[in-house]
């Protein structure tokens, strides 16, 4: 038999190692200003130092790390929680027209731009907002209650804002469930709910954990939606960044704080490979 | 395959005929910010000088910081011909070169400008504003004035108050000011800015959100750019513009030519119009601000309002004027002392 004329891989692998060295001299600018001295008044920046690194050890910056981890996981875990019902209604629906339906609801959301929705997001959780108006004319509250400038209120829009990727993400695991191993539970005696928690939600971990992590990362580098919505109160290490390199010019500073982001959101995402075999290997054990 | 060559020959035509059109056309380009700011400029400066000279205007638009970082990266070969930004980030594109020095032989009109419009040899004022205390009266007690800038501590303030994020000086100036230093010690004042934490409701980081914050009543006390309070007074907003008693902080928009610029005979001319004494007064009318063409006569009307500085003697005891090359030099440190001590709940 002729061998088959192969296709050459090279021309195919250009565009992507052109735009790996592109990142990769970004990055490494990021690096070298992170260690160059700020001059106040002046867009240039001087020699040496390790003075921006001392200063990341301020109260205000671990905070802020602090606020940026716990605001991604609660982003990160309200998702899930929300999201995986939905995604598990799309996969399991029946009827074609009703699975269209719910994925046009649950993707149409990632058609708005991030400013629309977060400026939406202000307008339902203001102080006259949407809510507010709803639960004070239904008797519920005597007074309105705070979300805008509050770290609940930037969680509400994150989580929002990160649903239509968390139902993607699970949705394609659920998907690769084969639908069997639920009629063979089924078939032995178990409950729906028996079902599930035993067969379904195992089977989806790899789903969840991916999913949680991409979000979590993901949220990590919120900008807009904590900046309208957090109202310089609530503080993401992405607007640390802004206020110190496009506010101020430090960029030798704001690089610095970019390297901590970068590293701490590629620290999380390392995670997902052991993280996922671990818990399949506990969910096997039982 | 013949209609194919002849679509490919016309299109290419069109092509030539439109890029030769492209060339030869002459305009101006002016680096500016968007909404209010560029619909000024464009009505009243860039229509004089197309009608003066015949070359149009472009204008292109963005933030404050968004613009200088641009005009770093494009050094050497300007996107804009000219600049209009605040008088003191005109002094970072100085320090790097970004400027051309002024002929001032080729703006006659400069003449006719109070003293404070000649920020530097590479950048001239065009108009002034104040940032001022402004409130919404249907949001705050009947009868509630701003007479002095320590009733921004008061109790009626507390939770209503928004400051800007982008730039903290007015408060940090103020605040040195009442502990009576000034700005260059402006570390006197840290205790008096402590003390106004729990005023504050939120940060705005852009004019549009200050002026979000304002009709949503989420903070219907601000330290605002009166021309920005005048906007939403014209949209028919209950807000008052007050001068407290110690002054308001001036701000002075001022313009430059860019560094490289291919029409700098041009960029002066368009300078020269700016400041024509009816075209700095109509500018000034437009954003209800103080002219810098001391020819300029304002709508007695108008000359009243706060913080449009017209004479001398208001200069003299309703303005808080912070040096340029102190303020370039200090922001940074105002902003990263802000951020660490007053950001975040």
């Amino acid at each position: 038999m002729a061998d088959k004329a192969r296709l050459p891989l090279a021309p195919f692998l250009v565009p992507c190692v052109v735009l790996a060295v592109v990142f990769a001299a970004a990055l490494g600018e990021v690096l070298g200003y992170s260690f160059r001295t700020f001059i106040p008044g002046s867009l240039d920046v001087g020699g040496f130092t390790l003075e921006n690194f001392a200063r990341i050890g301020k109260p205000i910056y671990a905070r802020v790390l602090r606020d940026t981890f716990w605001l991604s996981f609660l982003t990160a875990l309200f998702t899930l929680l929300l999201s995986y019902p939905v995604a598990f209604a799309i996969v399991r629906a029946r009827r074609p027209w009703l699975r269209g339906l719910l994925i046009v609801l649950a993707i149409t959301p990632m058609f708005t731009g991030e400013i629309v929705r977060t400026y939406s997001w202000m307008l339902v959780l203001g102080t006259n907002g949407f809510v507010n108006a709803l639960l004070g004319g239904l008797g519920l509250i005597a007074a309105p209650i705070q979300f805008m400038y509050r770290s609940i209120g930037v969680v509400i829009a994150l989580v929002q804002f990160s649903m239509p990727v968390m139902i993607v993400i699970l949705a394609t695991a659920l998907t690769h469930i084969d639908v069997d191993y639920e009629k063979a539970a089924a078939n032995l005696g178990a409950p729906p709910s028996r079902v599930f928690l035993a067969v379904t939600l195992p089977l989806s971990v790899p789903g969840i954990v991916s999913g949680f992590i991409v979000i979590f990362a993901w949220t990590m580098s919120a900008f807009s939606t904590p900046q309208l919505i957090g109202g310089g109160k609530v503080l993401m290490i992405s607007n640390m960044v802004y206020l110190q390199g496009l506010s101020s010019f430090n960029f030798p500073f704001a690089a610095v704080l970019s390297l901590v982001a970068l590293v701490a959101a590629l620290g999380t995402l390392s995670l997902a490979a052991p993280l996922t075999k671990a818990i399949e290997r506990r969910a096997a054990l039982h | 395959m013949r209609t194919v060559k002849a679509f490919i020959v016309a299109a290419l035509g069109v092509a030539v005929l439109g890029w030769s059109g492209t060339v030869t056309a002459q305009e101006l380009v002016v680096s500016m910010w968007g909404g209010n700011w560029k619909a000024g400029a464009k009505k009243i400066i860039a229509s004089e000088f197309t009608k003066r000279t015949g070359m149009s205007v472009r204008f292109i638009t963005g933030g404050t910081m968004d613009r200088l970082t641009k005009a770093k990266v494009n050094k050497g070969d300007p996107e804009s011909d000219l600049t209009i930004t605040t008088t003191h980030v005109a002094f970072l594109y100085i320090s790097d070169g970004l400027f051309e020095k002024l002929d001032m032989s080729l703006i006659p009109n400069a003449k006719e400008l109070f003293p404070a419009a000649i920020r530097s040899p590479y950048h001239i004022g065009l108009y002034s504003y104040v940032y001022t205390p402004v409130f919404r009266t249907d949001a705050m007690p009947a009868g509630f004035r701003i007479r002095s800038w320590n009733d921004l501590w008061g109790p009626a303030v507390k939770g209503k108050l928004a400051l800007p994020d982008f730039d903290p000086s007015h408060i940090i100036v103020v605040a040195a000011l009442l502990s009576g230093a000034d700005a260059a010690h402006w570390k006197a004042g840290i205790p008096k800015l402590k003390a106004l934490k729990p005023s504050i409701k939120a940060f705005y980081q852009s004019d549009a959100v200050s002026q979000e914050l304002m009709t949503s009543g989420e903070a219907p006390v601000q330290v605002m750019l009166s021309i920005n309070g005048y906007h939403l007074i014209e949209q028919g907003m209950p807000v008052r513009i007050e001068i407290p008693k110690e002054g308001a902080v001036v701000g002075i928009d001022a313009i430059a030519i860019n560094k490289g610029t291919k029409n700098l005979a041009a960029a002066h001319r368009f300078i020269n119009v700016a400041l024509d004494a009816d075209v700095n007064r109509r500018l000034a009318e437009f954003y209800k601000a103080g002219p810098m063409n001391r020819n300029a006569k304002l709508d007695p009307e108008l000359a009243k309002l706060p913080g449009v500085f017209t004479t001398p003697e208001q200069w003299k005891t309703q303005a808080i004027l912070i040096p340029d090359e102190v303020r370039a030099k200090l922001l940074p440190g105002w902003k990263a002392w802000f951020t660490e001590n007053m950001a975040g709940q």
